[in-house]
């Protein structure tokens, strides 16, 4: 007990004393805790084997009785098997030209997409979240956006008269959708609602890589595997069965940059366009990211140095008490 | 080097005022430096995919029409 | 006296003592007030002034010790049971100390001047961030901008316009209306304003279409003057959209806009 005194006494003065550790010491420490533990008649009974085992039987009975009211516990999510064919197959990761910290998106590449957006997938889905001004600076020129909206009669008003009138898109319009409203969307597509776009890279597991995955993946359903008439097989949906048809095929569209539109290349493109869609802040993100691991890294340096500076007088300073020599030392 | 810093401790740390005017005035500069560094870094390391990269094929094609 | 105090060598006997029962004893000294001395404060005791052995000097506070312990020096813990007989040695500082105290001295400025810098660019660029969340957003300035074609609006007609949740009005002037607008001595009336001050180009007047008394859209092409005419309260404008007549105080107001001849639009906004 003694021997564990002596170093912690000194840790305490070191810079004070100094070197001084062969310090002999004598007389007796005290410690708080004091005596052995007093045992008596309720803590052998809390001790005791009966007490365990009403314990045990007391929470498997709240257990059993939650279970029976509630059917499941709290907290925990229902456990069951689960399998690709349920869940869907996991997307691969993809080397994703914006995928480094420091990278941004490929803008040729979101042009491209737009444009397969455009002539593939508006056909049934919407892109509610995104106005043509969007565009501009991102893919396309203000010219060329303005031209494209007012491709697109609006419906605006009311008017003088107040009636509702048509007119061509603006900068300030949102992208069209395919359908008037939900119900309209389902009837035209046997039941199932295109969902809207505009978030599906943020609202699915995996992200573009799902994206990818699932527009490259349409394959036979294996042996044993049912499909229903107007259901199509694609392993990474989940449950496997999928409304909407494999709708990439190579050469569907021509990239008026030249590039091959291959269905790979057009489902990276499109994968990459709604990615934009989903985070058109994600190159000011990053940017920004940089700026501030930087900044805030060199602050907390200094931060440091500036630390050590303050303190070094107070750590290293001696107080010293000069006793009086006498009456008339002054 | 002892010379510099007597001299930099004479010029610029001395008075609280042109310490504190000083501080002000980097600060302005290093926010603009940094921003134009960062862009700069950002747009080397992003060569060829950023909008103003292939901005020049398309505002060029809209001349010529 | 304190730089006397600092220089004198003096062996001194320890002054306190702890006894065997853990109580400190000070022997050497003097309780009694001293009447000769003229340093006394008066009160009971006229030990040595506290003299403390950090002098700060600047900002970079070199320390020095104003008196090495001589004699026999005791450690006091915090636990006086125990007595220390053993008189420590001061360690070697001077690998820690710099080595050129002018290099020390603006090195430390510097840091601390560079943390300050780093530090107001980081907040200026928070409150920026922080500031630009109370601007309009983008949605709202994409509409802030209404272009209208000049050709689809013949000589001697209103249009009028929603820019901003609002009404503008705007009006192809004839010669005739200009030539009124201009010829009357705008100096009297009660909002005096000339008529080259509100059209940028005379042929196009554009203007909110708010009256200015209580916010009601006046009707063109009316009133005494041959301008507007507020049906609410009967304020009457004149073809320049001043008023003239009834309870409005101030003329209709001109929104910013720009006319763009070449394109052969009215910017408004």
């Amino acid at each position: 007990m003694l021997s564990r005194l002596p170093k912690a006494a000194l840790s305490i003065h070191h810079v004070a004393a100094g070197a001084s550790r062969q310090a002999v010491r004598s007389g007796s420490v005290r410690f708080v805790s004091t005596g052995a533990p007093t045992s008596n008649a309720f803590q052998r009974a809390l001790n005791s084997r009966a007490a365990l085992g009403s314990a045990v039987l007391m929470t498997v009975g709240s257990v059993a009785w939650y279970t029976h009211l509630y059917g499941s516990l709290p907290f925990i999510g229902e456990v069951h098997a689960s399998s690709p064919a349920e869940e869907g197959l996991h997307p691969p990761a993809y080397p994703w030209s914006s995928s480094g910290w420091l990278d941004s998106f490929d803008h040729s590449s979101i042009r491209r997409g737009y444009q397969v957006y455009r002539e593939v997938c508006a056909a049934c889905h919407s892109l509610d979240r995104i106005a043509w001004r969007n565009l501009v600076g991102v893919s396309h020129t203000v010219d060329e956006t303005r031209t494209m909206a007012e491709e697109v009669e609006y419906t605006d008003g009311p008017d003088d008269q107040g009636e509702m009138f048509q007119r061509p898109g603006k900068l300030s319009d949102y992208m069209p959708a395919p359908y008037p409203n939900e119900e309209a969307a389902r009837a035209s597509n046997a039941g199932a609602l295109p969902p809207d776009l505009s978030l599906i890279v943020k609202a699915r597991h995996g992200g573009a890589d799902y994206i990818f995955a699932l527009l490259t993946g349409y394959v036979d359903p294996p042996a044993g595997v049912e499909i229903r008439e107007g259901m199509n097989y694609n392993p990474y949906f989940p449950g496997g069965a999928i409304s909407m048809p494999r709708v990439i095929f190579d050469g569907l569209v021509e990239y008026d940059d030249g590039t091959p539109a291959t269905t790979s290349q057009m489902a990276k493109d499109v994968a990459t366009f709604l990615h934009w869609a989903a985070e058109p802040e994600h190159d000011e993100r990053k940017k920004n990211g940089i700026k501030a691991i930087i900044l805030f890294s060199a602050l907390t340096a200094i931060s440091l140095y500036v630390k050590r500076f303050k303190w070094a007088s107070l750590k290293a300073r001696k107080i010293i008490y000069n006793p009086p020599t006498g009456k008339n030392m002054h | 080097m002892a010379s510099f810093s007597t001299t930099l401790y004479n010029t610029v740390f001395k008075r609280n005022s042109v310490y504190v005017s000083t501080i002000f005035a980097g600060a302005f500069a290093f926010n603009m430096a940094f921003d134009v560094g960062i862009e700069r870094f950002w747009s080397h390391w992003n060569q060829g995919k950023l909008w103003k990269d292939i901005r020049h094929k398309y505002v060029e094609a809209e001349d010529a029409e | 006296m304190a730089s006397f105090v600092a220089k004198k060598y003096q062996t001194l006997a320890p002054t306190v003592r702890t006894l065997a029962s853990g109580v400190p004893v000070a022997s050497g000294i003097s309780f009694r007030h001293a009447p000769a001395d003229d340093h006394s404060h008066g009160g009971p005791r006229h030990d040595t002034p506290a003299l403390f052995a950090v002098r700060f000097s600047g900002s970079a506070k070199t320390s020095y010790v104003t008196s090495s312990p001589t004699g026999v020096f005791q450690q006091r813990f915090l636990h006086t049971s125990v007595a220390r007989r053993d008189a420590p040695q001061v360690p070697d500082f001077s690998h820690y100390k710099a080595k050129d105290d002018s290099v020390n001295r603006a090195t430390s400025y510097l840091m601390i001047g560079a943390m300050g810098v780093l530090t107001a660019s980081a907040a200026k660029s928070t409150v920026t961030e922080f500031l630009s969340t109370m601007a309009a957003s983008a949605d709202v300035l994409a509409l802030a901008k209404v272009e209208v074609g000049m050709s689809a609006i013949a000589e001697g007609t209103n249009v009028i316009i929603k820019w901003r949740g609002k009404p503008v009005f705007i009006r192809h002037r004839t010669p005739d209306e200009i030539e009124e607008a201009r010829s009357i001595d705008w100096k009297t009336l009660r909002d005096p304003q000339s008529d080259e001050e509100r059209a940028k180009n005379p042929e196009w007047l554009v203007m909110l279409g708010v009256c200015t008394h209580l916010g009601c859209v006046p009707i063109g092409e009316s009133g005494d003057y041959g301008g507007w005419f507020c049906p609410c309260h009967g304020s009457h404008y004149d073809i320049s959209g001043r008023i003239r007549k009834g309870p409005a105080p101030l003329n209709l107001e001109v929104p910013e806009y720009t006319i763009d001849e070449g394109e052969g639009k009215i910017i408004v906004g």
